[in-house]
């Protein structure tokens, strides 16, 4: 009985087996049109859109690269322009900096000299002043001294020396000796 | 009778399993070293690789079918 | 051999009682939509596939309508799939002049990879692909474009005598290597295409059933051993699905690689 039963499985597993093995007809129609369905819509709609966006995206990374290489360019050449100002407002700067330096090396040697000129004139002056005055004072005293001299020599002699070139003649001696005493005094 | 045929079937797969193991592995080894030496080459390896691990998997695949019939 | 046939007639008793019933090919047979008899060829996994298809077909058409240079998120999923088959498969396998096997090798992944992912979508949980039917019809595809592609490259004798004969061997090898290539070129290459997905999706489906049903039937069981032990067994599930996940999409992959592989083969000049 239940080796019968055991058998009668038996049986019926391996006759199912041999059915799951064998492809149902149905099954192969099934599955070769609706394999080929798909494949024919999806080469039809799906598959050209694929491609065309790569190509698309391909050729917009090198446009892209493209215009980053001409952005690039445009900025090498704004630098380089830019570079070339700076350098010309350097070398302004430096120019207007070396006549200012010019200029006013000029205008101190100018102030300078004026300067020197000045004082040279008044120190001139002031040394022609001075000998002016020297002078003038030299010819008044020397008359002064000779006056006070007669003066007092006649008053000292109690005579009047009437002989006018013997007086004078003493007189100049007498101022030449304090003449010479006065510069040995001085020396 | 029938008992023997229903342990059969796992016998065979038993069987049909060993020598594809072994097969695979000496197949992915040599793929894995075979990258590690060179690793640049892994495209023209790997479709290799796989192609001898299909053709040694099948072995083991009939194996199966005929554990079940 | 007694002892054994022991221990698994113990297994089939369970089996056959009311204990534990291990899934079985059985689960990968479905009863019609209809039980009165209309349209007895309407099951879950046609209807999945074509779901799939309809899925497929939404996800590109969507995902390229908007043609943005710069893509946002769903533009950019769809293209990645898309870039991923052409550059990675398509134009690193076959090369020069890939550009017309684009489209299949697109639609074949995304159909495999959407249906192998049904086997882990919630209400859905079937691959569709576990039903040979499925697969085959892809490799029969695939296998008429490399056939064609060879035919028309060299002319249908010309095709095959490079087939059977591949240059530069010694002459007393091709009376052995001519068949082999034959049977391998018309025969196995197809099939395997198909077997390996059918067989993965269904290993990987049943890997799951066992772990789902036996857990879920160790939690409820009355043994306090197997409702401790239950836990371990929902968890392992939880982590096979992640796996299954990767296999699904890994297996989607190795189908257009072959097939990009038999292209390539079937373009180029020598064998």
């Amino acid at each position: 009985m239940l080796l019968n039963s055991m058998a009668n499985a038996a049986v019926l597993a391996s006759g199912e087996s041999i059915s799951s093995l064998v492809p149902k007809v149905e099954e192969l129609i099934v599955g070769l049109v609706g394999f080929l369905v798909l494949l024919w819509i999806l080469k039809k709609f799906a598959y050209p859109q694929f491609e065309a966006t790569f190509q698309e995206r391909t050729a917009a990374i090198e446009g892209g690269i493209e215009k980053a290489e001409k952005a690039q360019e445009e900025a090498a050449a704004a630098l380089a322009q830019y570079q070339a100002q700076l350098a010309d407002a350097r070398g302004e700067a430096s120019t207007i900096r070396s006549e200012a330096q010019a200029e006013r090396a000029r205008i101190v040697d100018e102030a300078r000299s004026e300067a020197t000129a000045a004082a040279e004139q008044v120190t001139s002056r002031a040394a022609a002043q001075m000998e002016a005055d020297r002078l003038a004072a030299k010819a008044e005293l020397s008359a002064e001294v000779g006056r006070i001299a007669l003066d007092l020599a006649s008053r000292v002699v109690g005579e009047a020396l009437s002989d006018d070139a013997r007086a004078r003649a003493t007189v100049d001696r007498f101022i030449n000796d304090l003449e010479s005493s006065t510069q040995e005094g001085t020396r | 009778m029938e008992s023997t045929i229903t342990l059969a079937g796992p016998l065979v797969y038993a069987l049909a399993a060993v020598g594809p193991g072994i097969g695979i592995g000496l197949i992915f080894a040599a793929y894995v070293s075979g990258v590690a030496r060179q690793p640049e080459a892994n495209n023209i390896l790997r479709p290799i690789a796989f192609l001898g691990f299909a053709l040694v998997e099948i072995l083991a695949l009939i194996g199966l079918v005929f554990a079940f019939l | 051999m007694s002892s054994t046939a022991f221990v698994s007639m113990n297994s089939s008793v369970v089996a056959a009682g009311e204990g534990f019933v291990p899934p079985g090919i059985g689960e990968f047979n479905f009863d019609p939509y209809f039980s009165d008899g209309t349209l007895p060829w309407l099951t879950k996994p046609l209807v999945a596939s074509v779901v799939a298809a309809i899925m497929v077909m939404a996800f590109f058409i969507l995902g390229s309508r908007k043609r943005a240079l710069v893509p946002g998120r769903f533009q950019f999923a769809t293209e990645s799939v898309y870039t991923f088959i052409r550059n990675g498969v398509a134009r690193d396998v076959i090369g020069h002049g890939f550009e017309k096997y684009v489209p299949y090798l697109v639609t074949a992944f995304a159909f495999i990879a959407v249906n192998n992912l049904f086997g882990i979508i919630p209400g859905i949980q079937f691959p569709t692909l576990a039903r040979f039917g499925f697969p085959l019809t892809l490799a029969i595809c695939s296998w008429l474009i490399y056939l064609a592609i060879g035919i028309r490259r060299a002319g249908f004798f010309g095709y095959f005598k490079s087939v059977m004969f591949p240059p530069g061997l010694p002459v007393f090898i091709y009376p052995l290597l001519a068949p082999i290539e034959l049977i391998q070129v018309l025969l196995i290459r197809p099939f395997s295409l198909a077997l390996r997905l059918t067989a993965n999706m269904f290993a990987g489906h049943i890997l799951l059933l066992l772990f789902t049903l036996g857990g879920t039937y160790m939690l409820f069981n009355e043994s306090i051993l197997l409702k401790v032990l239950a836990p371990f067994a929902l968890a392992s599930a939880v982590g096979l699905t992640s796996f299954e996940a990767f296999i699904e999409v890994l297996q989607a992959y190795i189908f257009t690689l072959l097939s990009a592989l038999y292209i390539a083969e079937a373009m180029s000049e020598e064998h």
